[in-house]
């Protein structure tokens, strides 16, 4: 394990993937700030990039920009109340209320200390965490990683839309139905190709994902007639305030951050709870156990109730890292981006990740804190530049995004057919997302789609033919156990909803 | 039971699921396949049976949100979508370069600006900026008829 982490820190502290954190940091912060586009939006925008650099620096540029999205959108919380990503909602609450106040610096200041504490304190947990699991997880046989794929898909459609279980199933569906187009990997037969040449060979994840995401957020700009107010003067040194905390405001912060990182983490290594989930928790749980007289500052603009939510969003980011890293499964659709940007170079996270490829595996988990370090010394002082981006209006950022979405994809394939396939795509993606069908169960089944099919029919082969492997292997049956609970919760919130309704 | 638009979606889901099960049957595989434990039709029809059931109680459960189509900007997305569309038409005849500053400048154009120097600043620097970048840092190179006639690139 040592060896593996002196190359993971050699990796990571190279030059070039300094560079790598620090780009990607830029660039998430710049995307995550802009309303609508999240760190999904912004790792998608990433991928064509990165397809000429080898996987460590790819992988670090993601994180990186993963890290700096979350960081842009609760600058976007905390200065215009306008979230860029929802997993920041909650740093509104009480950033917004001390940005009215004249603390909008004392606030974004609170915003980096807590993410960088709650990322730090999740990195060091997940240099702990992540080679135990890679070990047990090196027991997995096909039946178990089937059910546990399953178990994801599950609960990301049961946790990542809250009420909408059905739909999301509805789209876990769709997308693993899109997996299947093209051939299939073992007989090489042609499915659902209708004898497009196009289509033979599947379709691109990159195009899916730009689809859905970027294009569709930029179309959902104009679509729901986003207004963007917002005046570069806003977020002039003078308007923004002092950025220093005094001693009593940081003694406030510590026992908060501790609690909500640890929290944060442990929600993120759950598949399908991620940032969102568990930033209103910390919020929630910090606001359950305040004083009387601390309660009611909560929604006032409260240090506890900004720091809470920020820790826990960082520290969840570095924990949904766990399963993707050491089981190959994405425990949110964010790092499902992430892993169908690895699968397409060719690398196939999961336990043997750990033992096969100790340079990337370090290095990305390295690099995660790389980015902490950069956001909290860079992205900070240079908040009342970067910033400037919200002055951008629509009518030049939907183009640009479009541009940027549809040259990503073409780049790849220089082929027509790319783009006509992108938009359709989009307008679809655009008309389900407003009927609250949402598209991150879509990726997770596209992605997990081929995973899961290579996996039962080994399961199966081995099995002759016979389902009962879902009870035979105490691992699958444990999971199995879980999917039965996920699916019993949500048949229960249904009944529940059409009582109350 | 009343008509909202999620349930219609459902119901267009529950369509495409019925008619994805009708190709998943019809997908051709080796005789030594045929009565095999898993071939290739195996996890389509599979995903066709959930996709079905899952889309059927979606129909019969799903409550009325409220939710229209009206309110939206519908014509302002058909046009981007139209101009997207229109992009992939002509990239490849009249190139990379012109067709993409043509691109931004319509959309531009359409979403409300109009000053020259925006319009111009924010497409030719920018079209011209990633294609250096493609060409010289990343050593990408994109077929483009017109800069290859004004000789700027071979």
């Amino acid at each position: 394990m040592n060896d593996g982490i002196l190359i993971g820190l050699e990796t990571a502290f190279a030059g070039y993937n300094i560079l790598m954190v620090m780009m990607g940091c830029f660039a998430g912060t710049i995307i995550g700030m802009l309303p609508g586009l999240g760190p999904m939006s912004a790792i998608a925008l990433m991928i064509p990039i990165t397809y000429g650099f080898d996987p460590s620096s790819a992988m670090i540029l993601m994180a990186g920009v993963y890290y700096g999205a979350i960081f842009g959108g609760s600058t976007s919380s905390i200065l215009i109340n306008a979230p860029g990503v929802a997993g920041t909602v909650s740093s509104s609450f009480d950033g917004y209320p001390m940005a009215q106040r004249g603390e909008a610096g004392k606030a974004l200041a609170i915003a980096a200390y807590a993410s960088f504490s709650g990322g730090t304190i999740a990195a060091i947990f997940l240099l702990v965490a992540a080679p135990q699991l890679a070990k047990i997880s090196l027991s997995f046989h096909s039946a178990d990683y089937f059910a546990l794929m399953c178990v994801g898909l599950l609960a990301i459609a049961a946790f990542a839309s809250k009420g909408q279980f059905l739909k999301a199933m509805i789209m876990t569906c769709f997308g693993l139905a899109l997996a299947t187009v093209g051939q299939d990997p073992l007989s090489d037969i042609t499915r659902f190709a209708f004898g497009n040449i196009n289509l033979m060979d599947g379709i691109s994840f990159v195009l899916l994902v730009m689809a859905t995401f970027a294009m569709s957020e930029a179309f959902m700009i104009i679509f729901k007639k986003t207004d963007i107010n917002f005046k570069a003067s806003d977020v002039s040194k003078e308007k923004l305030g002092s950025i220093k905390l005094s001693k009593a405001e940081i003694k406030e912060m510590v026992p908060v951050i501790g609690r909500t990182s640890i929290l944060g983490f442990l929600v993120g290594v759950l598949p399908g709870a991620g940032a969102t989930i568990a930033s209103f928790l910390a919020w929630g749980f910090e606001r359950g156990i305040a004083s009387a007289k601390d309660k009611l500052k909560f929604g006032k603009g409260s240090i506890k109730g900004l720091t809470a939510p920020e820790t826990a969003n960082n520290a969840a980011c570095t924990g949904s890292f766990v399963p993707l890293l050491t089981l190959g499964i994405p425990g949110s659709g964010t790092t499902a981006v992430m892993l169908g940007a690895l699968l397409s170079f060719g690398i196939q996270p999961g336990p043997r990740l750990y033992v096969d490829q100790p340079e990337l595996f370090w290095a990305v988990i390295v690099s995660m804190y790389i980015g902490n370090v950069v956001l909290l010394f860079l992205n900070l002082p240079l908040i009342p530049y970067i910033a400037r981006i919200l002055a951008v209006p629509k009518n030049i950022l939907v183009p640009l995004v479009l541009f940027f979405s549809v040259t990503g994809v073409y780049l790849i394939s220089f082929n027509n057919f790319d783009i006509y396939f992108m938009a359709i795509v989009a307008m679809i993606s655009l008309v389900l997302r407003t009927m609250n069908f949402p598209m991150a169960p879509l990726i997770l089944g596209f992605i997990l789609g081929g995973m899961m099919e290579e996996n039962l029919r080994r399961a199966l082969l081995i099995n002759d033919g016979s389902f009962s492997f879902m009870i035979e292997r105490p691992i699958s049956l444990g999971l199995f156990v879980v999917m039965i609970l996920i699916v019993l919760m949500q048949v229960y919130q249904i009944i529940k909803d059409r009582r109350s309704a | 039971m009343s008509i909202n638009y999620s349930r219609i979606t459902a119901l267009i889901f529950l369509l495409f699921f019925v008619l994805y099960s009708y190709f998943a049957r019809e997908i051709v595989v080796f005789d030594f396949d045929v009565g095999a434990d898993f071939n290739a039709k195996t996890f389509p029809i599979l995903i066709s049976y959930l996709g079905i059931g899952v889309s059927f109680l979606t129909f019969v459960l799903c409550k009325n949100d409220g939710q229209t189509m009206a309110q939206y900007e519908w014509l302002g997305v058909i046009v981007l979508f139209v101009l997207v569309f229109t992009y992939g038409i002509i990239i490849k005849s009249i190139g990379f370069f012109l067709s993409t500053n043509l691109f931004l400048l319509v959309a531009y154009y359409y979403l409300g600006a109009r000053s020259y120097k925006v319009l111009l600043l924010c497409s030719l620097p920018v079209v011209g900026g990633m294609q250096f970048m493609l060409h010289q840092l990343l050593g990408v190179y994109i077929r483009d008829p017109f800069l290859n006639f004004l000789g700027i690139i071979s």
